[in-house]
């Protein structure tokens, strides 16, 4: 059980550092640099004229005057200063200054209120908190919609049920964001179109538009399982024995169901993080996701990293976690991970 | 192991007319946009910007009956332009899902099917690969693209088909790596190894087959995908038609669209419902199908 963790940790650390290479690569053939992407009237307006020796006094500052290679160890393991002292890099916390965010560190602009609130006002907590309260959406309408439409009768419930989930799936979280945005604040006026993020009752849209293709694809997986576990044998052989229904679902059905909806709510997770970028953006919400979009498209390296490398770590624990959940709830899982191992 | 395909429960499905009728409707409009098209898409001028659709009376405008569906900020047609988007979208779906599909087949059966050492590297790319949000590396890729291709009108719609093509074969090939391992595992491809097949005769004749329906069942599913990401990246302002060029060249789309449309939301939503539903009927579809196909590949499950 400690070996497959592990061994499950260690791929995970391999691949959020080949990511970060690549994501750091791709990002520095982006042509341009932070001071560039301005076009000449948006210079002109604020006033934002370099001439070279700002231009690179600027890029030795935020080290960019060095080679890739160099730039990329100095992000990851550090590097030394101009006074000759070691600093840290991204191994040890140290995400580095941001460019755009003037005067901030990007850990601090992903881990620290503006203003200094509290941590659920920073950047990663405005969106984890989001992505927790369209989970808690997800799961808790997907899975009991999942069993309403794998129940063998079919009656006209279960059938809009099943149409209304095709239905939901097939809306792409943009569009159903738009539309939502068209209905409940251009038409019926009920937030406004710029939401106050400290009342709860504005986060609902944003929740329900993350929630929306979640809720629908867990429904469709639970019922699946559901009746694939039901035309298994051993619940033949259950009902067979004269169990009463309401104990093969509980012994038999649930438990044997368990491992594949588990399993599959690390995707689902993972498509909410992706979906994060796309809700946050189409609402103006504080949190990383919109961070993300301004620094990329303004070139602000560090800041760009850093949520990249968060949002590989999540993943990452994310599937270790799941992994090792699935593992603790089916044995047979188990038995063959050791059976590899030997 | 070759089943026939069962035509007749196809034509006795609602989900498969649906598509049908959909998918043909688009295509329709996608070759004969040109003609049904009431005006030049690209035709502006200040004396008819901003005009109502023509059910709005009560508005600041009257409106006029060239413009249906009333015209944008620049006094450009926007049911013209909605026809004209559907050409680029029909564009984008055609080649790059494809491209993709090819890819993550090619990926998929190498990874599978020689195990080991190249296993394990390719998955590690993918894990890679998909430890970035698909949308973050897609939009990186094409602002590289943009910039490496020659500025020509459609460099942008190439970028695009190059960046999603990129980001998206490795669902396939996860999927059909999966696949190909527990078929290797199996009997029939032990008999044709010892009956002396070559491995490019075992892939091509053994493996592939038995992945050919998650290969259609994948490229169904990826073309409102891909259409949808036109329209994410044309609404940030990077799609297909960049943002500071709204010259004659530009190619029309509906996330250019949806591009303009998120200003004048209040005052026309029109131009952003309209290519909304688009992708909604093409998803559904794409989903109705998907599922009656599955459907078929399942026969147990009937």
């Amino acid at each position: 059980m400690l070996a497959f963790f592990a061994r499950k940790l260690l791929r995970v650390i391999a691949v959020v550092f080949g990511t970060t290479l690549l994501a750091f690569l791709l990002m520095h053939l982006i042509p341009g640099n932070p001071w560039s992407n301005y076009s000449s009237n948006v210079r002109a307006m604020k006033g934002i004229w370099l001439d070279a020796a700002q231009e690179k006094e600027l890029y030795r500052r935020f080290g960019l005057d060095l080679p890739l290679w160099r730039q990329y160890t100095r992000y990851i393991v550090g590097d030394f200063d101009e006074q000759g002292e070691f600093f840290c890099g991204a191994i040890c916390g140290n995400l580095g200054p941001s460019i755009q965010q003037r005067g901030r560190t990007v850990q601090d602009f992903l881990f620290a209120a503006p203003d200094g609130g509290s941590f659920w006002h920073s950047a990663f907590g405005y969106s984890i908190r989001l992505v927790f309260f369209a989970s808690c959406i997800a799961v808790g309408l997907g899975i009991p919609l999942g069993f309403l439409t794998a129940a063998r009768a079919q009656t006209r419930l279960k059938r809009a049920v099943s149409f209304g989930l095709a239905a939901l799936i097939s809306i792409p979280n943009f569009v159903l964001g738009l539309l939502a945005m068209i209905v409940f604040a251009s038409w019926l006026k009920l937030i406004p179109v710029l939401p106050n993020w400290n009342q709860p009752a504005h986060w609902i849209i944003p929740a329900v538009v993350l929630a929306a293709m979640p809720i629908a694809s867990i429904a469709r997986v639970t019922q699946t399982t559901l009746e694939n576990t039901l035309n298994e044998d051993y619940i033949l052989t259950a009902r067979a024995k004269g169990m009463t229904e309401r104990r093969v679902m509980r012994v038999h059905v649930l438990r044997n169901a368990l491992v594949p909806i588990t399993t599959f709510l690390g995707p689902v997770l993972m498509e909410m993080f992706g979906g994060l970028f796309i809700v946050e953006n189409l609402y103006a919400f504080p949190g990383f996701g919109r961070g993300y979009w301004d620094a990329i498209l303004k070139l602000d390296y560090s800041l760009a990293m850093g949520v990249l490398l968060l949002y590989a770590v999540g993943i990452g624990v994310v599937n270790v976690s799941i992994a090792t959940l699935c593992e603790i709830l089916d044995p047979r899982l188990r038995a063959a991970e050791e059976a590899a191992a030997a | 192991m070759r089943t026939h395909f069962p035509w007749k429960r196809a034509l006795h499905s609602k989900a498969v007319w649906f598509s049908l009728m959909v998918t043909a409707a688009f295509a329709l409009t996608a070759v004969l946009g040109p003609w049904l098209a009431p005006q030049d898409p690209y035709r502006w001028g200040a004396s008819q910007a901003d005009l109502p659709p023509v059910w709005v009376t009560d508005g600041p405008k009257a409106p006029q009956a060239d413009f249906p569906l009333g015209s944008d900020r620049y006094g450009r047609d926007i049911l013209s332009r909605l026809l004209y988007g559907t050409r680029t979208a029909f564009f984008l779906a055609l080649l790059s899902v494809p491209l993709a599909g090819l890819v993550g087949t090619l990926v998929g059966l190498t990874a599978g099917y020689a195990g080991g050492k190249v296993d394990t590297g390719l998955s590690l790319l993918m894990d890679m690969i998909q430890s970035l949000p698909g949308i973050m590396f897609m939009v990186m890729l094409v602002l590289i693209l943009r910039s490496v291709l020659s500025p020509s009108w459609f460099h942008g719609l190439i970028a695009l088909v190059f960046g999603f093509a990129a980001v998206a074969w490795v669902s396939l090939a996860r999927l059909i790596r999966v696949q190909v391992m527990v078929l290797k595992a199996q009997l029939f491809v032990e008999a044709a190894v010892s009956v002396g097949a070559t491995p490019w005769q075992i892939i091509t004749r053994h493996l592939l087959p038995n992945v050919s329906h998650l290969i259609i069942a994948w490229v169904i599913n990826n073309v409102p995908a891909v259409i949808l990401i036109e329209a994410v990246l044309g609404y940030i302002g990077i799609g297909v038609t960049s943002a500071d060029s709204d010259n004659a060249f530009s190619v029309i789309s509906w996330g250019g669209m949806f591009f303009s449309g998120r200003s004048a939301l209040n005052r026309s939503p029109l131009m952003v419902v309209i290519p909304s539903v688009s992708i909604l009927l093409i998803s559904m579809s794409c989903i109705l199908l998907g599922d009656f196909l599955k459907g078929i590949s399942r026969p147990e499950a009937q």
